[in-house]
This record gives structure tokens, sequence and C-alpha cells, in this order.
């Protein structure tokens, strides 16, 4: 019997739903403290065991066309969604075709993956923190939403979060280059991740010159600062105090992945998995921990007084097979990790937790604009991580007013994402095109072809940025009954656009773009084309973005029950033992790759929740009462 | 207990059963196979065969192609002393795109609508990764001296290094004002 | 040359005729001074580095995408012998030696006789293939009665087996340690630690005392042969990792087409679940093949002096890792993946012989490294070639 009919009515301390990074992190530290954890994951655990990795691997070898979830194979039970899922539409526009339904006036590119590890699997692997001014950009700045808590409040979780994950970077640099305040003599586990060949020529060519803000009339310096990773590197004997750190291989094979090796495909898979993923964590559970698999949660059960008595899910056998058995599983805390627009789903669909009716409202990703060209000299591009090195300078500061502000991000693909290099440059060499009833070109041949390839190929560079997205209550999340999955749970129905703050942020990103390959003595070859789904005009100027994965904003949490779903602690503000974790508690994103601060969250709601299970436990203590006094004997809590 | 739905059905269930491994071709045809592809790929004999992929690129082709079409491809090449840029038959011109785009990137790609009708293959033209290691092996990668995504990697820290014929980097100073550190310097 | 197995009781490697080349072994006697333990020591680095090219020549000549399990198998198995390698060289350092790896003796000719052994086993350059598994069960082979050599000169009755051997370098460091306390004096700089050297099968560890001395040699003993009369190796209860097999049990599963289950015992064989094995599914090659029988100028015969030059490379690297700059063994990994890169070519091509292609032949790494080898791969150091660049960023 399925291990996922077999909990049918237990009872647990803690009830996590998704076994992704947020969900790992918290059954690891309660299973830690002796709580009996559940953890339903509604996609399948193959990739927890080797034979299962390397499968993913030649799932991804043989896929087309290799997007971040390439690597993971269908699930009709529990779908994901894909970056290919939106398409050009017949006149114009787009059209989204897979799971997410979509209705915006702009696509919402974003995937995730619903398998045991999550999203995880196919992170970038990068561990940036947020800036101190990121938390208050309502206040500051004049859009978006503040956060209840601020950076001093994280510091300390930022530090544990990094140990979890396993960061790699050069702590110095990042107080001294971006301003980011660390404990006194903070050093991270590892040294930093080299920086690649690309970055360094980046830095030979424009550090010390400076570009200008055209939108916010500033110059701006530029710097290339080595990036935070979570990817393993060498570890540094002076962190923890001279303890040092051991880096921590791979899930399912021993001495494996214990430092990145530069096979260049972070996104979507680590071979050897060097970079951080939850199965990981997942190797080092305490046995208080249970996770079952081929588990759809379908509802939150809300008892009378408003407390969360359990879940109600669904269990399957064959991914391949859209059908179920219906279950219910008890528990005094329970804990939904299951990605921000997941949660959002399962809320709505509960009818829970949305007294100030912002369930689904403020729907976020990092809108990604990408930028591309050739060198005059062969840079090496298709090596090592994605990306090493970025341009912080334009994430903050005043000019955050007049335009959304962006990381500038250093891609060490070359086009891979732009464009689809290698392929469409083979592609065209040979006067291959897209349409088999189109006509062909010439072909280049022979020992030209292979010369042109490599003199082109090897001088590609791409940009990427990154663009904070302001939380906006019109692009939400909402569930129609007409849309529905293979199991009849609603899909999430999709209301997405861009505000004009980040459409200045492009704007002011495509000059500044302009000015760097000017400084770079660059041939600029980024053109948007009308074909891409996301392509739009904005005065005047054509535009296309890409979905980061980093969605967010789902059950923002805020310092009030009526204007927001969770408080600082990702605690529903409706029902008492109901947790929300995840990128979805948060009112605002800054511009960081927000893995690493959701972590951080979540290793934060565990010491609430861990608070909430005490008092859960704690005896009552009755207390005598002197004789004679008018008062009754009263309850007290020590 | 099982959900109900025949195995047959998933489409898991087709990928879980591989096919027979088929005959090796002759040792001469992989010879001439590899000798044709000289020319449309600009990599040697020792380079080619050194992929592990001829065998499996000859009968990926066949299968595609017909062996009619192939040996018609293969007269017509050497009959332009295997230069291919002097075909002139639409088909032949195809051919020798598709195999070229085989061996730089492991894909078999879709033929021009009117060849793939005039070969009458019972085939979809669609394009296809003949073999997960055909990926890994695909030539585009040697000709910026880079490796695949994914496979072949080439071990920490190389990615700093220049690739050939370009200048090794002196560290660069840090901007006026910090502490003399380099990006991408060890602490 | 017929030789016996005493534990599978199969005689073979029939095919070998020539002579066998051969690596100095130390006189059969317990090391009394320092400078015979120095002696003894470099001997054990020879030694663990004799199996490395026959583990990779095994795995590199697996068809792209094949076996995959057995290629995991034998390349942790190779990862462990680097390990063991760098332990001893901690060892030697540690006892104020100087490991000598960048010298024409330190390799020997293939095929070799395997070292401290009665029989004489021919170790050779195989194809992943059954005689190629039976080659390395040799090498492996657990001893459990290891007599140790008399004290007080050399012992007439010889060097019976490596776990012997190990036993009595572990006698004489006890007993040098005893008389010297200052036998642990070496440079602490000169040894490798986990900073320099990952994916280590366990982790390299610094040794400095007798403790951590004894701990090498018994990582080195123990990951082979597996700890005594078990399958398996010490690594979760010395580096707190989850419970592995030793090398001569994982190979045994190959060999077996059979994994060992949870109650077996190096008595019981393997019994578990069955191991896909496809012995077809790798190159063959001739297992005397030197370059010098691949025609000059061929692409064959550039590739096969190439990769011998760029073996010398990674021995110079370890050499200098091991003296001094353990940075360096950073700079060889990156060596060991283009060897990986180098020899996988080789092994896909034909036979230039085309008597020999059309037996179905490949071309095969030789792993020649002479003096000219030396020189060369020295001089494209010096002058800055695969390791400098990268050291620039590493450092």
């Amino acid at each position: 019997m399925s291990p996922a009919r077999e909990v049918d009515g237990h009872r647990y301390d803690v009830i996590v739903v998704g076994a992704g990074p947020a969900g790992t992190l918290v059954a690891k530290r309660l299973g830690d403290q002796g709580w009996r954890v559940l953890v339903l994951e509604a996609g399948t655990r193959t990739l927890d065991t080797w034979p299962g990795h390397l499968d993913a691997m030649n799932t991804f070898y043989s896929s087309l066309i290799k997007v971040p979830n390439s690597p993971y194979r269908a699930n009709t039970a529990a779908p994901s969604p894909n970056v290919l899922d939106t398409v050009p539409g017949k006149d114009g526009g787009y059209r989204a075709v897979g799971y997410l339904v979509q209705n915006g006036a702009l696509p919402y590119g974003t995937d995730y993956v619903r398998a045991d590890g999550g999203t995880f699997l196919h992170w970038l692997g990068l561990t940036p923190r947020m800036l101190p001014e990121d938390f208050k950009v309502r206040t500051d700045y004049g859009y978006g939403r503040d956060w209840p808590l601020g950076y001093d409040d994280l510091q300390p979780y930022y530090c544990e979060a990094e140990r979890e994950i396993g960061v790699a970077g050069d702590a110095a640099e990042q107080a001294e280059a971006i301003g980011l305040p660390f404990p006194e003599g903070y050093v991270f586990p590892m040294h930093e991740i080299p920086s690649s060949y690309v970055d360094r020529v980046m830095a030979r060519e424009l550090n010390g010159k400076s570009v200008t803000d055209p939108v916010a009339g500033r110059q701006v310096p530029l710097r290339v600062v080595n990036t935070p990773h979570g990817r393993n590197s060498t570890p540094n004997p002076d962190y923890d105090h001279g303890r040092g750190y051991r880096p921590v291989g791979a899930a399912g094979l021993p001495n494996y992945g214990e430092r990145c090796v530069g096979n260049a495909s972070c996104t979507p898979i680590c071979p050897v998995q060097a970079k951080y993923n939850p199965l990981k964590t997942q190797a080092r559970w305490s046995p208080k921990v249970t996770l079952v698999d081929r588990a759809v949660v379908s509802r939150v059960l809300v008892g009378e007084n408003g407390r969360v008595t359990g879940v109600e899910y669904q269990a399957y056998d064959d991914p391949a097979a859209p059908v179920a058995t219906t279950h219910t599983v008890e528990a005094r805390i329970v804990v939904l990790a299951a990605h921000a627009i997941e949660n959002a789903r399962l809320l709505l669909a509960s009818e829970a937790a949305n007294s100030s009716d912002q369930v689904g409202r403020n729907l976020m990703d990092h809108p990604v604009m990408l930028t591309w060209g050739l060198m005059p000299g062969q840079v090496g591009p298709f090596r090592g991580p994605g990306s090493t090195s970025a341009f912080e300078n334009f994430r903050k500061g005043d000019s955050r007013k007049k335009h959304a502000p962006w990381r500038l991000v250093i891609a060490n693909w070359g086009w891979t994402w732009t464009a689809g290099s290698p392929g469409s440059d083979v592609a065209a060499k040979l006067g291959i095109p897209a349409s088999a009833t189109d006509p062909r070109g010439d072909a280049v041949y022979g020992q030209r072809l292979r010369e042109e390839l490599g003199h082109d190929i090897g001088r590609q560079i791409a940009f990427q940025f990154e663009l904070e997205q302001d939380a906006e209550s019109r692009n939400q999340v909402t569930l129609d009954p007409k849309y529905r999955d293979g199991l009849g749970n609603c899909r999430p129905v999709l209301t997405y656009d861009l505000s004009d703050h980040v459409k200045e942020g492009m704007r002011a990103a495509t000059d500044v773009s302009h000015q760097i390959f000017g400084l770079l003595g660059a041939d600029e070859r980024t053109a948007y084309s009308p074909d891409t789904p996301s392509y739009f005009r904005y005065r005047d100027e054509p535009f296309t973005f890409f979905g980061a994965g980093h969605g967010a904003g789902t059950h923002v949490m805020g310092d009030n029950a009526r204007t927001s779903v969770v408080d600082q602690w990702q605690r529903s503000w409706d029902h008492a033992n109901l947790y929300l974790v995840g990128c979805g508690s948060m009112p605002s994103m800054g511009t960081a790759n927000p893995s690493l601060t959701m972590a951080a969250l979540a290793l934060r709601s565990v010491d609430q929740i861990h608070r909430d299970l005490m008092d859960l436990h704690r005896p009552l203590v009755v207390r005598p009462v002197p004789l004679g006094g008018d008062t009754h004997p009263t309850e007290v809590r020590p | 207990m099982t959900t109900g739905v025949p195995l047959t059905a998933s489409v898991l269930a087709d990928a879980a059963t591989p096919d027979l491994p088929p005959p090796a071709p002759p040792a001469e045809d992989v010879d001439r196979f590899v000798a044709l592809s000289v020319p449309l790929t600009g990599f040697d004999t020792f380079e080619l065969y050194g992929t592990g992929m001829a065998e499996c690129y000859l009968r990926a082709t066949v299968e595609q192609l017909g062996e009619q079409a192939y040996r018609q491809f293969q007269g017509a090449l050497a009959a332009v002393g295997l230069d291919p840029a002097q075909l002139t038959d639409p088909v032949d011109r195809d051919i020798a795109r598709a195999v070229t785009h085989l061996w730089y990137l492991g894909i078999w790609p879709p033929l021009s609508a009117d060849v793939h009708a005039e070969l009458r293959r019972q085939m979809a033209n669609t394009a296809f990764t003949v073999a997960p290691e055909a990926y890994v092996q695909g030539l585009v990668w040697q000709t910026f001296h880079g490796h695949p995504q994914g496979a072949k990697a080439p071990g920490f820290g190389t990615w700093a290094v220049p690739p050939p014929g370009e200048p090794e980097l002196p560290p660069s100073a840090a901007p006026s004002g910090g502490p003399g550190h380099q990006p991408g310097g060890a602490a | 040359m017929t030789v016996r197995d005493p534990l599978t009781g199969l005689t073979g490697f029939t095919d070998i005729i020539g002579p066998l080349g051969t690596l100095a072994e130390p006189p059969f006697k317990i090391p009394e001074t320092v400078e015979e333990l120095r002696y003894f020591l470099q001997a054990a680095l020879a030694l663990e580095h004799l199996t490395i090219p026959p583990y990779l020549t095994a795995m590199y000549t697996l068809k792209p995408g094949a076996n995959q399990e057995a290629r995991y198998a034998i390349r942790a198995v190779v990862l462990e012998e680097m390990l063991h390698m760098t332990l001893v060289a901690n060892l030697l350092n540690a006892v104020g030696g100087q490991p000598v790896v960048a010298d024409p003796d330190f390799m020997t000719d293939y095929p070799a006789r395997l070292p401290y052994a009665k029989d004489p086993v021919p170790i050779a350059l195989r194809h992943f293939s059954r005689e190629a598994l039976r080659t390395f069960l040799w090498i492996e082979r657990p001893e459990y009665l290891a007599d140790l050599p008399g004290r007080g000169g050399p012992d007439p009755r010889g060097w019976s087996s490596i776990g012997q051997f190990y036993a009595t370098v572990r006698q004489g460091v006890i007993d040098l340690a005893g008389r010297h306390p200052d036998l642990f004096s070496g440079e602490a700089s000169r040894q490798i630690g986990p900073e320099d050297f990952y994916n280590s099968g366990g982790m390299v560890f610094p040794v400095t005392d007798l403790d951590s001395a004894l701990k090498a040699i018994e990582v080195i003993a123990e990951q082979g042969e597996g700890v005594a009369e078990t399958i398996y190796n010490p690594d979760d209860r010395l580096f707190g990792q989850t419970r592995e097999i030793a090398h001569y049990f994982r190979f045994t599963e190959i060999y077996e087409q059979r994994r060992y289950g949870p109650h077996d015992t190096p008595f019981s064989g393997p019994t578990g679940p069955a191991m896909p094995v496809c012995w077809a599914d790798a190159y063959p090659i001739d297992p005397t093949a030197t370059a010098e029988q691949y025609p000059p100028g061929s692409q064959v015969r550039v590739a096969a002096d190439r990769f011998n030059t760029v073996y010398a490379r990674l021995l110079w690297l370890l050499e200098l890792a091991y003296n001094g700059e353990p940075k360096r063994l950073q700079a060889a990994v990156p060596v060991m993946l283009e060897l990986r890169d180098l020899a996988e070519q080789l092994y896909r091509n034909p036979h230039p012989d085309p008597e020999k292609a059309a037996r179905g032949i490949h071309a095969s790494a030789t792993y020649e490294i002479t003096g000219v080898e030396l020189t060369r791969a020295k001089a494209e150091l010096d002058a800055g070639i695969g390791s400098a660049a990268l050291l620039a960023v590493l450092s």
C-alpha cells in the first residue's frame, strides 16, 4: 500500500505541506527538536536516489529544449508549470497552454517543480542577501509594501541559512562593496566561487567607470562583485570561530559533489550535486520526520474555533494516472510550504486565512530583461556556474523613487537563454530554419563551419537585468471551477502585469545596457521580437522579459490582520496554528534572488513554531489562592 | 493496490522498456560514414571516432533516410570531390545539413518538408536527440574549447582561466577606498 | 603465464607472455630506522599509484553512457586510491621525508608484476572485462593472516601480500614512535588538508602524530580490503559517513554481477540484488599495447604521446603538491579530467593496425612515462601551461 494511504487518520505535532527548500528546513529543525513531523509531498521522490538522479540527467540530455524543468518527468497528478507554457498569441500577445491558466495583460513566465526537493532541484544556486533598505520600500521610496521586520531581525537567521545551505562567498567584499552588515568577524562557510573569465574581462574593462541612469538622472559607478553561492567551494577553516566547515556532497552517492567542478548546468540540474538541494538536508533528517510522497493536499481543515485541525489529501500511485483516494491527517500545527502559487491555491480552495482578502494577491517575480552581444575577443562562455558576479550598484538609492531597481547579473552561459545557443548558432550556419516548411538557407561546412562557430560562440556575452517588482493587489492568483487538473483540483488562474514603475526600470536598464556595451567595445545584438510571448511596447520602445523562477507575494506578511495574510512569523492572522512559509510571505523582494531570504524566514518561523508547540504542551499549574479573598482560583501559565 | 489504469496507458511504462540494441553496422560502413563526415564537420577522423557516436549516428541516419537515399547521398558527395558546398540536389543538400547538425548537436533535425515527402519515410519529420550520450558528444562545444553543459566538467575554478589564446588578466585592483579586495580573489 | 587465484580457484591471464615490469620492494623486514621507514613509505606511494592506471583504463574503456553502476563503483575506488596516495605523502612528510613522484622509476611499465605477492600476477591495462576485474580482485585481495617479518635483519620468507606490507609499515611506525619522540617533526605546511583535496572518498587529513599516522594506515588498508572479516570499509567509523563496502567487494559485485545484501560476509559472497553489467559495452584493447606500435605521425600516435605527456604533468603536479605546494593538488583535478577526455578519445578509435582493427581492437592510452615525457611536461608547466593560470585564480 502506498505510504500516503498509510498515514490516513494519524496525528502529528506538525504537518508540513511540500518537501521543497522551506518545508525541508522547517522539518529538519522541528525534527531535531523532537517534534513528530509529517511532510506531505505532492510529487514523487524519484530523485532522492542516485539512479533517480541519473534518470533525470538522461532526461535532461535527451530534451531538445533545455529549460529548467527538462530533467523532471511529467506528473499528471501533480502537474508543474513550464517556461514553455506561454506561446505567442495568434494576433500578438501570448497564449497560456500549460498548468497555469493566465488572463493578465502580460504572461507570468515563472515555473516551479512539484517533486521532492521542489524548485531547488533547478535553482541556479545564488544566495545574495537582501539589502537593509529593501525592507521598507513603501516608506522610503513610495512603492510596494513594507516588511513588518527588518534586516537586523533576519541577521542571525541569514547566518543560519548560510550554514544549512552551505554558502560560498566573500563576506568582506559583500560588506565593503554592497554595504551589507554582518556579525563581527563573520565569514561564509566556504571561500567564494572563483569569478569567471567573463567576469574578469568585465572587471578589467569596466571597474572604476560609470554609466548614466537617464531616468533617475544620476551617475552609477560600475564594479564587478562576486556573488555568494549555495554551491560547494573551498571550505574556509576560519568559519564558525575556527571550527571550519565540511562541504555536504550528493544525496544518494557518497564522496561526490564535494566541490563544484564546473558542469555549467546548475539550472536545470547539477550533475554532481555540488549545488545545494533539499535532498541533502533530508538525508540528515531525524527519524521523527516522516516524508510521504504522492500526497496532494487538497484542503486545509479548519475547526470551529478557527484553529486548523489538519489537512485533507489525495494519495495516488502512478504519476501517469490521475486517479487518487482521499484521506485526512491531523496535527497541532500545519505549515504550508508548497510554493507561493500553490500555497495561495490551497488557501483559496480551503476558504482559509483570507479575512484580509489578500490571499493570492501581490503576486510577484523578478522580471528579467536580457541584453546580449559579442565581445571583440574570446571570453570562454558556457563555463562554470550560470553567473558568478554582478554589478550591485543599481540595487539601491533614491533612483528607486523613479523606477524599479535591478541587479545587473553577468551571465556566464553566452546566449543560451537569450537565443538558445549554441544549438541555434549551428542551425543558422547550416541554413536550417525553425519550421520544416520555411525555405532553407545556404550552409557552411567543414573547417569553415568549425572556425566560424568557434569564433562567434566564444565571444557571446549576456546581461540579465533582474528587476524588483512592486507588490500590486491586481496581480493575483484566483481559482475558477472551470479549470481543474487531473485530480479535480482547481488550477491556479493568474492575472499578471508589470507596473509603470517596473517599465520605467526597464527603460533605464536598456539605456544603461547600451552604455555598457559601448564601454566594452562589444557588438550589441539585443533584439526584442514581437513573436516573444512577453513582448510589449512602452513609451514607444519594444521590450520583452522572462520569469526568474522567483514566484512570491501571495500571502504577504504585515503588521496587521486587515491588510496582510501572515504576521512577522509567517503565521496566519486568522488561524493561530497555521503557518504559511516561503516566498509567498514576502511583501517586497528587493533585487536579491529570494532563496536565501526564504530559508532565513523559514528558520525564523521554526523558532516561533517551537514556542507555540511548547505552549500547547505546557502543563497547567493550579496555584492555591489565599482563603478569604474574593478571587477565584486562576490557571496560571508559568 | 493499483489505480485501475492499465500500465500500457502510461508514458512512463514506454520509457522503462528500452528497445533491443540493434546489430552493429559493418566496420567498413562506419569508416565510410566517418570519412564523408570529415568534410561536413571540419573534424578529423580521430576526433569523430573519439566521440564514440559514429555507429549510432550512422544507424540513425540510415533509419531516417532509408538505405537507398543514404547510398545516393554517399555517391553524390563522392562525385563532387567530398565538397558539400558543391551538392546541387535539394535532397542531398538537406541530408548534408542534417548529418552535420547531428554531429554538432546529437540532434537529428527536421528535414525540409519537401525533402521529407520525397523520401517517403514512415517516421514523423521531427527533431529528436538520438541518444542521451549524443548530446554529451556534440562537436559544437569543441569549436570554442568548451564542454557540453551538464557533462565533461573541467574541474573547480577552470572557468576563471582564459580560453586558449586569450591573455591572463592581472588581478584587478579594488576601486579607491576599498581594503584591497580583489573580485575573484580568495579571502 | 598461468596464475591460480586461491580465492576464486580460477586460472588465467594467459594472454600476457612477455616480461613484467616490477616495482622496487623494500626488504622483508620491519623498518628499524627513520630512514628505512621513509624508504618503505616511498614504496607505499608508488604502490598506491600502481593501481590507478589499470582502474582508469577499465573505467574509460566503457562505451558512452554504458554500465553506469560499474562506472561509479570503479570511480569511487580510484578516488580512494588517490586519497591513499595523499595520505601516504602526508605520512612521509610527517616523518621528514620528501615524496618522489615525477621520476621515471616511480612508475613501472605495464603489464607489471603485482608487488608484495608470491605469485607472478600480471597487472595489465585492460578494458572493462572479466579479466580486468579478476586483476583488480588480486590487487585488493584481503589478507586475514598477515604474518609480519621477524625483527633484526631481513627475513628469508619474503613478502606475501600488500596487507602484510602495510601491517609491517604500521609496526615500524609504532616501534619508531616509541624510540623517537620527535618522529613526527615534519613541517606542517607540507601536509595536504581538505582545502586542497576534494571528492576524496573520506577526508584527507594532516598527519602530525602517532594517532593520525595509524589512522592513515588504517584508512589505506581497510578501504581496500574491508574492516577485518567484513565487507565494509571504515569510513562510517572514521569519517562519520554512510557505510560503504571495501574495494575488493565492490569489484566482486561487478565480477559476479550481483550486489552484496545486508547480511553478507566475505565468505558468503554477494547474495543481494542482481547488478546489470554488459561486458560487450566496452572498447576492447590490447593489454600489451605501447605507443611505439602506433605509426609515427598517425593521429592515434599523436594522441597517445599527448596522453603520456599530460600524465607526466599530473605526476609533476603531485610531486609539487606533496613537496610544500599543497595548492597544486587543486590544479591536478582539471588535469585528471583532461586525461579522461584524451583517453576516451583513444579508446573510441579503432587500432591503427588494420589486422587488430579487424579483430575489433581499439587504440589505447599506454601510460608510458619516461624521462622524455617528464622533461617535456616540466617544460610545459614552467611555461605556464596547464596549471599556472588556474593557480593564479585559486590562490
